[in-house]
């Protein structure tokens, strides 16, 4: 059984935020809901200071805080390390958005749902539509799912996540500069895992000791 | 995700190409009962990011086609009152009505003088349909040069300075460096491969994937974002002194390593002219050909003589022509660059003595001079550095002087055009294997490449300043502006009145995606400039200069209802292959359904000019820019064509017998040859690095001013053959009062101002901490007792001021405000754009003397002071 993983290289990475906005196509997501983020800040005095940008998405942590924070069993870990929402267990208590040390929950009230892309000049035909393509529950907790429908879906026809683009992360695709890679941990040949070797790869904030599936290589 | 499939009739991709910034990449849609609702890239397509990557915007270009503020109909102006803050209260009107109102009104004028229409677009949705048509649609109102435009992007977003050069140089519009060789590269003011330039995500491709190898970065830039602040290293400088660090590095290079690419200097570049000693070429007489001295055969020649071998043209010595004392003019450069030492540059730049000659010697030890490489069988040299710039520090009233400073140190070691080096492009077009229409460029008067396509004035030759002017850009004596500057400036009825221009002021303006009012220079300049024209405007929305001082507003369509078919020739400059990239083509194809009464701007080119009666002249000259041969497919006199039909036979034409698989498919790559890649080492050409023509040119300008009472001030002495320093007139601005220089810079984020009308584009720049703010240094803010999220004023010395958030950085000159360009907009039917971000342009005084006298560059810096809000 594989483990899914993702490797972002943020040497290649020039935050053009096609990862944040892809994945909002991917998934319908309402105005301000956001799956996949880019953290931009800097770190040293001038002149030498240096710019630091992460791209920023659900961990699918192998030890995570989310799942053993749910009162209903709703959040799990599926066998190939997806950690996902079962929305008709989720009773949208919240103690995951608490609990997860990486803010990559959301709750999606009416308020949410209402929201509008042109305020005040209601739902566009993309926004109608997402609601019947990607139909998410008020009173429940959103959050990214490593797209598995696309890993699911690709797996049944015979694809490779992280090679074949059906079978793979929407924002892994969007990418243009290449900075994100998919693939199973559990392979040492797999490319993700020879990366990780090879550059070295981290996890944010190891000491949470959630130990996430993403890790960053510069 | 749940798919209720019942209610889910269609659900497909388009292959299509993405109309957001002017790149165009490769887009593909997905279409869901005929709505879009994804944009990504394409994996089997080279035009653009990694395996079908696309950045954010692109990806976002989606909210174009759903944005409710389209519009849907022609608008009509009924308050004749126009300017800032006035209601235009516009009235819904029939796309009949509007023409005909167009072409009477063109017609009137027509008789009197078509000089007397504008025509305009700019780089707001430049590759949302052909924009490129309006330079030569307009010849067939009888307009002969590119002196009637008048274009936003002409100074302040685009590169004046930068196009010149990249035309004499490379015959091309663009540079970047040799990515997938390149070891070194130095980038000034220029953020190509970390997300802005032309075919911008292809050179982020290829940047991201030479980062990996290990390539060596330096940015040179304000401040340390986009470009600066993913280098290797980032060297802040204070903005437009790039060319004193140019200078000081080029003369570490020839003077104090002494280490120069000798073959590459005699046998590609102008180095070996003889020149007097007032700088001139001395020429043969009946030839006119300048002439060189011959090492070998010892003996003066003219430069092209065949029998001179490339070692053998002379760099250096004293000679005589016909009593007359002459030497190679690179002589010249070698004692002119003495001056420029390190120390001397750190002091105008704030660059260290120490950076600026590690950097130097770095470019030197890296460049391999004498080296080889061979790829695909052929043998090329080896140069594996590279020095580019683009807007940024080419956007100075220095700005001729900037971009010739940078290129000096490629020529020096001869890296351009070669494995490594500084590569220019897009110069060439093969034709579609099995079709037609083929671009290469032409070698011309002494021996200087004279570009296969250059869409407004051409570089070369050149045409040394003359009178009377005989439009409102008075390019005849700018004759270096690739677009006039001249329509924006406060003094221009006195220049057009001196120049013998005043008969034929602009009565109309027709323009595509413009919004020139608010994202050029001083707005109060520009509104007393236009209001007094008929304006008739086409585009997606009603924007601030359509607001002000529009008369009639065309509902266009966006790129994902458009049919532009043309795309891939027509947007050649902006997305053309670049470097050992696979030759492509590219269609833009129609995804949806057209909003409202949303008509392409092409279908209304061919109508307004069937309506003016010079639809004939209009399809000849089509046919003559597809270079249609095939009488059989040739538009003829008399026909009416709509734009899809005219793509029928022009794709017939160009892609043969494979036209309906590639409209069906969307793109097609092919194999590029090395030839094809480094096709300039091979053909016979010299830079023009000494550039002489300015000597003549400045005695043709002076007599002319003389002659005329000329009396602004212009900086003559920035006439001169080699580049020399001038401070930008920013920085002569500066005194204890307006002690900061603020600068522009371009967010990956946007396009102009159009993005800032994109929702899904606003939430990210919400979040991002500098795109809607003005950056400061953070010592900078302390001092002056600011903090994040302060709201401040910055004013220029002329009373214009605008307000933002402060943002505190570390990575950013102590003496510089960033501001990302085009924010601070208005308009009522833009509400997600309203009140977003600052407006940086309109602090831009906009006299002639805040003008490079050359190209017409704007200074895009300015000395504000700021305090409060």
């Amino acid at each position: 059984m594989p483990r899914w993983g993702m490797v972002i290289d943020v040497k290649r990475c020039i935050a053009c935020w096609g990862c944040t906005i892809a994945c909002k196509e991917e998934h319908f997501l309402p105005p301000r809901v956001f799956f996949n983020r880019v953290l931009i800040g800097e770190t040293g005095k001038y002149p030498t200071s240096s710019k630091l940008i992460y791209p920023v998405l659900c961990n699918h942590c192998a030890d995570a805080a989310c799942v053993e924070a749910c009162p209903t069993g709703a959040t799990y870990i599926r066998e190939d390390g997806i950690v996902v929402v079962d929305d008709d267990k989720c009773v949208g208590c919240r103690a995951c958005l608490v609990a997860c040390p990486y803010q990559q929950r959301t709750y999606y009230d009416q308020e949410v749902k209402d929201r509008e892309y042109f305020p005040g000049q209601g739902k566009t035909e993309y926004e109608l539509l997402g609601e019947k393509l990607n139909p998410m529950k008020v009173g429940t907790v959103i959050k990214c799912d490593f797209c598995s429908e696309r890993v699911d879906a690709g797996l049944k026809k015979g694809l490779i996540p992280g090679k074949d683009e059906e079978a793979t992360p929407a924002c892994v695709n969007a990418c243009p500069v290449g900075a994100r890679v998919f693939g199973d941990l559990s392979d040492p040949d797999s490319e993700i895992s020879r990366l990780i070797m090879e550059k070295k790869g981290k996890q944010l904030r190891p000491e949470f000791g959630t130990e996430p599936s993403v890790y960053y290589i510069d | 995700m749940t798919y209720k499939t019942d209610e889910i009739w269609e659900d497909k991709w388009v292959n299509t190409t993405c109309g957001v910034c002017y790149c165009g990449c490769a887009a593909r849609v997905r279409v869901v009962n005929g709505v879009p609702v994804k944009v990504e890239g394409i994996a089997e397509s080279t035009m653009g990011g990694t395996e079908g990557g696309l950045c954010g915007k692109g990806i976002a270009g989606l909210m174009y086609y759903h944005d409710p503020n389209r519009i849907k109909k022609p608008l009509r102006r009924t308050n004749p009152e126009k300017g800032f803050g006035v209601d235009p209260k516009w009235k819904e009107i029939e796309w009949d009505e509007a023409l005909e109102e167009i072409a009477t009104r063109m017609k009137k004028i027509m008789e009197d003088n078509p000089n007397k229409i504008l025509f305009t677009n700019q780089t707001m949705r430049a590759s949302d349909g052909p924009h490129n048509h309006l330079y030569f649609y307009a010849k067939a109102f009888g307009i002969p040069n590119n002196g009637n435009f008048i274009i936003g992007g002409g100074s302040l977003h685009c590169g004046n300075a930068a196009h010149m050069l990249g035309g004499l140089i490379h015959g091309a519009w663009s540079i970047a460096p040799d990515w997938r060789y390149t070891n070194y590269v130095l980038k000034w003011g220029s953020s190509k491969g970390t997300g802005s330039g032309h075919s911008a995500m292809i050179n982020a491709r290829l940047r991201a994937d030479g980062v990996r190898r290990g390539i060596k970065e330096i940015v040179f830039d304000p401040m340390g974002n986009f470009a600066g602040g993913k280098a290797t290293q980032w060297v802040p400088l204070l903005p437009g002194t790039d060319t004193a660090v140019g200078l000081a590095i080029a003369n570490y290079i020839l003077n104090t390593r002494g280490e120069i690419d000798e073959l590459y200097l005699r046998a590609k570049t102008n180095f070996v002219y003889l020149i007097r000693e007032d700088g001139t070429f001395i020429r043969d007489k009946e030839t006119d050909k300048p002439f060189v001295f011959d090492e070998r055969a010892k003996k003066i020649k003219v430069f092209d003589d065949p029998s001179i071998a490339f070692e053998d043209f002379s760099l250096e010595g004293d000679y005589e022509y016909k009593g007359e004392k002459c030497r190679p003019c690179f002589m010249a450069l070698k004692e002119h660059l003495k001056q420029f030492t390190p120390e001397w540059a750190s002091k105008i730049s704030t660059v260290p003595v120490g950076t600026i000659l590690e950097i130097a010697k770095g470019w030197v030890d890296n460049a391999q001079i004498g080296s080889t490489i061979t790829i695909e069988g052929q043998t090329f040299p080896y140069r594996p550095v590279s020095s580019v710039t683009f807007r940024g520090a080419q956007g100075h009233s220095n700005g001729i002087h900037q971009v010739a400073a940078i290129d000096l140190i490629s020529q020096l070691v001869g890296a351009e055009d070669v494995p490594g080096g500084t590569m220019g492009w897009p110069s060439i077009r093969r034709k579609y294997p099995g079709g037609q229409y083929e671009r290469m460029p032409k070698v011309g008067k002494d021996g200087v490449i004279v570009p296969s396509v250059f869409y407004s004035h051409d570089p070369w030759p050149v045409h040394p300043p003359s009178y009377p002017c005989t439009n409102s850009g008075c390019v005849e004596f700018w004759s270096h502006s690739t677009l006039s500057h001249i329509p924006y400036v406060k003094e221009k009825n006195y220049i057009q009145e001196k120049f013998g221009v005043e008969k034929v002021q602009p009565e109309m303006i027709f323009g595509i995606a413009v919004n020139f009012l608010i994202s050029q220079s001083d707005w109060d300049v520009a509104l007393e400039n236009f209001k007094d024209c008929f304006v008739v405007l086409s585009d997606i929305w009603v924007n601030e200069t359509d607001q002000a001082i529009g008369d009639i507003i065309l509902p266009d369509t966006s790129y994902l209802e458009k049919d532009t078919w043309s795309s891939e020739i027509d947007s050649f400059f902006f997305n053309g292959s670049p470097s050992y990239e696979d030759w492509y083509v590219h269609l833009q194809k129609p995804v949806a359904k057209p909003i409202g009464e949303s008509r392409d701007f092409m279908d209304v080119y061919l109508d307004v000019a069937n309506r003016v009666g010079v639809l004939d002249k209009y399809n000849e000259l089509l046919n003559d820019y597809y270079s249609i041969t095939d009488e059989n497919l040739k538009i003829k006199p008399g026909e009416v064509l709509d734009w899809k039909e005219v793509g029928e036979r022009v794709l017939t034409w160009v892609y043969g017998d494979d036209k309906e698989k590639i409209q069906e498919q969307g793109f097609a790559t092919w194999h590029k040859p090395i030839e094809d890649v480094y096709w300039r080492w091979n053909m016979a050409t010299r830079c023009p690095v000494y550039m002489e023509f300015l000597i003549h040119d400045r005695r043709a300008a002076e007599k002319i001013m003389k002659d005329t009472g000329f009396e602004l001030e212009m900086e003559m002495d920035q006439y001169a053959p080699l580049p020399n320093w001038f401070w930008p007139t920013s920085h002569k601005e500066l005194d204890d009062e307006y002690d900061l220089l603020a600068f522009s810079y371009r967010d990956v984020l946007h396009t102009n101002n159009s993005t800032f009308q994109n929702p899904m584009v606003d939430e990210v720049s919400q979040m991002s901490p500098y795109t809607f703010t003005i950056t400061l240094n953070k010592d900078l803010a302390d001092k002056k007792g600011f903090k994040d999220g302060d709201i401040i004023w910055m004013e220029n010395k002329y009373g214009t001021k605008e307000k933002g958030i402060v943002k505190t950085m570390e990575a950013q000159h102590p003496k510089v405000l960033g501001i990302c360009g085009q924010g601070g907009l208005w308009a009522d039917k833009r509400p997600i754009a309203k009140g977003k971000g600052s407006n940086f342009c309109k602090l831009l005084p906009s006299y002639l003397r805040h003008y490079d006298p050359i190209t017409g560059n704007i200074e895009t810096s300015v000395a504000v002071k700021i305090y409060k809000g």
